[in-house]
């Protein structure tokens, strides 16, 4: 992996965001996650690299509770934001996710059109009392994800008939708008050609400013370019984790040095 | 020969072009299947085709054109004042092959001779005595002229059977030869045999749309016939319906149109709710337990014969709705109701809008919900906002295929809201509508040319075009929301 160009990164002293400790996921008889303690900081871009099935998605979908739409799912251990358990029986999933956004793999609009889809989270958090604000944080949603001056002319178009690229930048203004203070992104350039993605990875690096962003990503080089810090798994354990160019130039694991050279996949 | 036989010969020749053509394919590249331009079956196929297709088609233009011949031939033979008009010469026609099939069975009896049969005459003997000794009935006395046209449709049809029989034979032969002499290794088999079963496809396609043609004709002159008989105003805006055999009737079709309305309406009113929430609840929240044991369940209604739900209408809700609204709100005391059939309709109705609409919400694809739980959507926000949105294109066609069977619902209609026409606001009365009338009209004794019998196709047509009309507006609905969905 010599051709990653792999700069000195300063990781100041954020505060911790997300503690996980002991997460455990089953899948009906499946281990999908075995024993995972990670903390995610506040202000830092996150990657997740790891072979497919290695768990790093589950993982991703245990932080907004994601999985508690899939009824044959089983998670436990302790994953604490701000330092409240979100598996809490009082905290209410709905309420968790409008403060962990999420962005997915495949770029998935509404049928709606694009201001729909961006004033969807404010409207139905009530975060505006009128029209003009609910504009302004479209606007300036849509200005974050570097979509507006493509499509502020045709803002009643339906947000489905953009392009591909497009529409994931799409969603990712869709998770901004609601303001979350963590956005999870799950491998969200795999369906996007390579202007998209850096479109989308500079992005990234900007939000990194106002949310702690988690990336699960397949593409090593992607990982190195966008994130501060990398967690490696495999088989669903949580192999190694650190900050992303010690992990990328000096693994402490064997198995990190093998997956990120290309010997295991 | 008979047509069945003739088919047989037809298929085994085809039968014998699959096996020929496809050996004849197979041994030109000495077994190599792969120097063959397609698959062997499909040379097999072709001789197939190409054996049985034309010779069938010609068959059936035979079996067509035929009768229509012999028919204008054997007329000639009869007095030109019995096949002067429309009516006349169908009439000596059918007087004529109802001869000839009689003579036909009284051979094959044995009570005549193939020789006798073509020698009889109406003078030596007594024709119609005759036949009716071998359990055949004709109407009247044999004329000359008929029983000599009906000689005559024997001999000719007797040759034209065995013409049919040999011209066919010898186009399947001639297409089986043809198949097998096309038949090499560069024959593009596969293009030819696709476009044949393209060609099959197209005119199955096709059957629906030249039904619906030859519906419209039919009615289309039957109305016009009406229509010269009683003033198009009065029937289209009329506001009595008193048909009345004895002439002098008032066909005001309004009232008519109104309980059809009126019934619809109460229909979808119990309907489109009812099958929504059990369509949401059986997609959304069901469990897969309880869904895979409410959706038959639901589904059996569906089966249900119509008229079954008449005789819960007339026995149970009719009865109930008098005694428990009716009359203690001082409504009228008809057991008979707009509300009972309406009820009931929708009723029918729900497992056909559940049904639909819950196999359209689930096509809605998971990402899209995912993707509203991810910004922290509520289930029945997501349901509300997103999913209901995205499938409301097939809700409203199931909605409106829902409506549609209401409109056209006739059974429970006649034993749930009566048989009497009437304009009128209140649902406890007894109203009736289009079908029901179209049914009332066509049966008894009828006399297919007076006004109180046409009116029925007169009602037919409005019908058509009514739920045509809102088939184009379903389809318009979709259609809008299907730019701007996907």
């Amino acid at each position: 992996m010599k051709d990653i160009n792999i700069e000195e990164r300063v990781v100041s002293d954020h505060k911790v965001k997300i503690t996980a400790r002991g997460v455990q996921v089953h899948y009906g008889t499946t281990h999908a996650l075995k024993d995972v303690d990670v903390d995610i900081l506040s202000g830092t871009v996150t990657a997740f690299i790891g072979p497919s099935g290695c768990g790093k998605s589950t993982f991703l979908r245990c932080l907004n509770r994601m999985n508690d739409t899939v009824s044959s799912a089983r998670v436990s251990g302790s994953i604490l934001l701000d330092g409240e358990d979100i598996y809490d029986k009082r905290v209410d999933p709905v309420q968790l996710r409008a403060k962990v956004g999420m962005v997915f793999q495949k770029p998935n609009p509404f049928p709606k059109s694009i201001y729909d889809n961006v004033a969807y989270g404010p409207k139905i958090h009530g975060l505006t009392r009128s029209k003009a604000e609910l504009d302004a944080i479209v606007e300036s949603s849509l200005k974050k994800a570097a979509l507006w001056n493509e499509v502020k002319d045709r803002l009643a178009a339906p947000g489905t008939g953009l392009s591909g690229g497009q529409q994931q930048r799409l969603c990712i203004a869709r998770a901004i708008a609601t303001s979350p203070e963590v956005l999870l992104m799950d491998e969200p350039c795999s369906a996007l050609d390579p202007i998209a993605t850096a479109q989308v990875e500079e992005l990234i690096d900007e939000l990194r400013s106002q949310f702690s962003v988690v990336i699960v990503t397949h593409s090593m080089q992607q990982a190195a370019r966008v994130s501060q810090r990398t967690a490696f798994f495999h088989l669903g354990h949580l192999v190694e984790y650190g900050e992303t160019g010690q992990v990328f130039t000096t693994p402490k694991d064997p198995r990190t040095e093998s997956y990120i050279t290309g010997r295991i996949g | 020969m008979t047509v069945l036989f003739l088919v047989a010969i037809v298929l085994a020749l085809a039968v014998v072009g699959y096996v020929v053509a496809r050996g004849r394919a197979l041994s030109s590249v000495k077994g190599n299947v792969r120097e063959l331009h397609s698959l062997p079956g499909y040379y097999g196929w072709h001789g197939f085709i190409m054996a049985s297709l034309p010779a069938l088609a010609l068959l059936s233009v035979w079996l067509i054109v035929q009768p229509m011949v012999l028919e204008r031939t054997v007329a000639t033979l009869m007095p030109t004042e019995t096949t002067a008009d429309q009516t006349a010469f169908k009439l000596a026609v059918a007087d004529i092959r109802r001869l000839a099939a009689g003579l036909d069975v009284a051979v094959a009896q044995g009570a005549m001779t193939e020789e006798e049969a073509r020698s009889l005459n109406s003078e030596s003997s007594n024709v119609r005595d005759t036949l009716a000794g071998v359990g055949v009935a004709l109407g009247s006395d044999v004329s000359p002229e008929t029983l000599l046209a009906a000689q005559e449709y024997r001999v000719k049809s007797a040759t034209g059977t065995l013409w049919r029989m040999i011209a066919v034979i010898a186009v399947a032969v001639a297409g089986l030869a043809y198949a097998v002499s096309v038949t090499n290794a560069a024959f593009r088999a596969r293009n030819r045999v696709e476009k044949v079963v393209l060609a099959l496809l197209i005119a199955s396609a096709s059957v629906a749309i030249l039904t619906t043609i030859g519906i419209i004709w039919s009615m289309l002159s039957e109305s016009i016939n009406f229509f010269r008989q009683y003033p198009v105003f009065d029937f289209f805006f009329g506001l009595t319906w008193s048909p009345n055999f004895r002439g002098g009737s008032e066909l005001g079709f309004l009232p008519l149109l109104w309980g059809t309305l009126y019934i619809t309406a109460v229909s979808m009113v119990v309907s489109v709710p009812l099958g929504m929430f059990t369509a949401i609840y059986l997609a959304e929240y069901a469990s897969p337990r309880a869904r895979a044991w409410i959706k038959p369940v639901i589904e059996v209604i569906a089966g249900i014969p119509t008229v079954v739900f008449g005789l819960f209408a007339l026995i149970t809700v009719g009865p109930f709705l008098r005694d428990w609204f009716a009359q203690p709100l001082g409504l009228g005391n008809s057991g008979s109701s707009v509300m009972t059939a309406g009820i009931v309709i929708g009723i029918l109705n729900i497992p056909f809008i559940s049904s639909l609409a819950d196999d359209i919400i689930n096509a809605v694809p998971q990402s899209l919900r995912d993707g509203s739980y991810g910004l922290g959507a509520t289930k029945s926000e997501t349901i509300k906002q997103v999913v209901l949105p995205a499938a409301l294109p097939g809700i409203v066609g199931a909605i409106l295929l829902a409506a549609s069977r209401a409109i056209g619902e006739t059974m429970v209609v006649t034993m749930g809201a009566g048989a009497a026409a009437k304009l009128d606001l209140n649902p406890f009365e007894a109203m009736t509508t289009m079908t029901v009338k179209i049914v009332g009209q066509l049966t008894g004794d009828t006399d297919f040319a007076s006004p109180e019998t046409l009116v029925a196709f007169a009602l037919g047509m409005t019908l058509f075009v009514i739920t045509l009309g809102l088939n184009i507006i379903a389809l318009m609905i979709v259609r809008k929301y299907r730019e701007q969905y996907e």
